[in-house]
């Protein structure tokens, strides 16, 4: 079995005060701290896994600045034999843009895969679109919210994915094929920061991102950023503990909660 | 010091059971440390799961006539665990966002200075100006908006008292005190090196810590980088001894005080909370029947705070009722963690008790 594994190493922004940059057209992200995308922490764990049983090779793949590096060492901390970062400084917004780069790589290192997995999306522009664009490019067949990889067979796999309205669909797959998994598919194990500092000594190639420029077009042109306006009709509700707890307990009373 | 515990040392026990008896854990859960000492002797322990239930409170440790330091010995085998990859879910996330965050909780690195905002004067960073006192806030204080109080009160008090200290900020870094008890050595090591190198760049030559479990990491798990590490109890009574502040107001209560593990049995300060409080007017001193050495653990250290296990009836409501019995107003602690499992019993057991850090009971009578 031969697994690739689609890696970025995204912003958390979640409760951070962002200010806009570059004319409103980025987000400056000199003090957010940055971490591996949750959704390829979750696809890394199941290319682990499925290597576990079956055996073969693993490669993480990350596309994006130096300290890119980290999102490599932690899948191979986790169980993946080869990783290659693609470097670039630029912020590739444009999941086709992606999505040529990566498939430019694959082919120019002839790396013949049965699996390639991505996260569903990444935390930071969250188009969902990498994986799905890249297994069009490669004309190969897809299958996106997938929560589980029942059965592996020759030429074959059988996954979960999850629909709408709680659904799940069983649908069964030729490889070699692209899939976007999703978070809970899996528990990841924990990386311990020894783990990876140790990866360090494993395989890893640092190319840079004009090898893999042929075809790459960027569709996507950002004019301007702009924060959503203030939301209208919260209520903050003062008083002493009982008078609130009144108070809500009218509110949700007059709002039918019952 | 982070070497796990050579299994020869473990030769050394004597099963004599010390640790099994005072253990806050023992006989409500399955965890017995006993066993484990002699299990791992013998290579037969495969009991991880029990190893959570473990809440670092040091007992057995000090306890052991024979030093064989089984509170250690969970450490090692936690390590073991971590690198292995086998963590509860609840502790993966803490350590993740220990890792990304600076801070158990995953609340943002660049928001650590929140709790100051409400103050109506500055506190200066550390490294402006001629300042050697530094005050260490702790994650628990600088988010946790019950405890951010804590730091505010302190800085309140050293303000107007007039003593010059400072803060490291968004700089600060979790102690790593819990990290290192659930076996994490590897990030453990980058906070001590992160807020080492803070140290020594600012030239802090004291460190005041609001939390006993900061200030254990400083004193014993941090090489020394600081020699004079105090906790803020210490200080405070070191000022009000000199005069330079002076409990005036009544408080004509009845306080019970409630020794966190890691200020009293693993790092000796049992007296200076207890003169603080006797010094302050008409407040009546209780003690606990299990004080000082002997104090029951809260259950919040040795990341407990952060992994959720079935651990039966919780200490902190056991405490609750004995300082009902005891006839106390207010328990009265000066450890966060301790502040938060304590009152969030007597919430549980609605305890007609309030539960107080001693900075809050000083507040109402300078």
């Amino acid at each position: 079995m031969e697994v690739v594994v689609l890696a970025k190493w995204v912003p958390v922004t979640q409760e951070e005060e962002l200010k806009l940059v570059r004319g409103e057209k980025a987000v400056d992200l000199e003090e957010i701290p940055f971490r591996l995308n949750e959704w390829d922490t979750y696809a890394i764990e199941e290319a682990s896994r499925i290597l576990e049983a079956h055996g073969g090779t693993g490669w993480v793949v990350s596309l994006g600045g130096e300290e890119a590096d980290t999102a490599l060492r932690r899948g191979l901390a986790m169980g993946l034999g080869k990783g290659a970062l693609i470097e670039t400084e630029e912020e590739l917004v444009d999941p086709f843009e992606r999505a040529q780069i990566f498939k430019n790589f694959l082919e120019k290192k002839g790396i013949k895969f049965d699996l390639l997995l991505s996260g569903v999306q990444a935390e930071d522009d969250q188009f969902a679109a990498t994986g799905g664009i890249l297994a069009g490019l490669l004309d190969l067949p897809y299958a996106t919210m997938v929560m589980g990889i029942e059965e592996i067979s020759e030429g074959e796999v059988t996954v979960l994915r999850e629909l709408e309205g709680g659904f799940m669909e069983r649908v069964r797959i030729s490889l070699p094929a692209v899939l976007s998994v999703q978070t809970g598919i899996n528990e990841p194990r924990y990386v311990s920061v020894t783990g990876v500092l140790a990866a360090a000594k494993k395989e890893r190639e640092f190319l840079p991102v004009d090898e893999f420029s042929e075809g790459r077009k960027g569709r996507i042109e950002i004019l301007k950023l702009e924060f959503p306006p203030p939301r209208e009709g919260a209520e903050i509700i003062k008083g002493d503990l009982d008078e609130v707890v009144e108070n809500i307990f009218e509110i949700l009373k007059e709002k039918g909660v019952r | 010091m982070e070497v796990a515990i050579r299994k020869e040392d473990l030769f050394a026990c004597i099963q004599c059971g010390k640790c099994t008896g005072s253990c806050p854990e023992a006989g409500k859960t399955p965890f017995n440390v006993r066993m484990m000492v002699r299990k791992v002797l013998f290579d037969e322990w495969n009991e991880e799961d029990l190893l959570w239930f473990c809440s670092s409170c040091g007992a057995c440790t000090v306890r052991c006539p024979r030093d064989v330091r089984p509170s250690e010995v969970v450490v090692g085998l936690r390590a073991a665990m971590v690198e292995a990859g086998r963590v509860p879910t609840s502790l993966y996330q803490a350590l993740e966002n220990t890792l990304v965050q600076k801070n158990p909780w995953g609340r943002s690195k660049n928001k650590r200075d929140e709790w100051t905002a409400p103050l109506d004067f500055q506190i200066p960073f550390i490294g402006d100006g001629d300042l050697h006192t530094l005050l260490f806030v702790c994650c628990v204080q600088a988010y946790d908006p019950r405890c951010q109080v804590i730091p505010r009160n302190f800085a309140k008090v050293l303000h107007t008292a007039g003593v010059p200290f400072g803060i490291l900020g968004r700089k600060e870094v979790c102690c790593g005190n819990e990290i290192r008890r659930v076996g994490e050595w590897g990030l453990f090591r980058e906070l001590r090196e992160e807020n080492s190198r803070n140290f020594k760049r600012y030239g802090v030559e004291r460190i005041v810590a609001l939390s006993p479990h900061c200030m254990n990491a400083f004193r014993k798990e941090y090489d020394g980088v600081v020699q004079d590490v105090l906790h803020y109890t210490q200080f405070l009574w070191e000022l009000i001894r000199e005069g330079a502040i002076e409990p005036k107001g009544e408080y004509p209560k009845r306080v019970v005080y409630h020794d966190p593990c890691f200020l009293g049995k693993q790092n000796g300060v049992f007296d200076e909370p207890r003169e603080i409080l006797r010094a302050i007017p008409a407040l009546e001193l209780l003690e606990f029947s299990r004080s000082r050495e002997n104090s029951l653990c809260c259950e919040g250290g040795g990341g407990r705070m952060f992994i959720d296990v079935e651990a039966g009836e919780r200490n902190g409501e056991r405490r609750v009722k004995e300082a009902e019995e005891l006839g106390a107003e207010v328990i009265a602690t000066a450890c966060p963690f301790c502040l938060l499992n304590l009152e969030d019993a007597a919430t549980v057991l609605d305890a007609a008790i309030e539960v107080k850090d001693i900075t809050e009971i000083l507040m109402e009578v300078l």
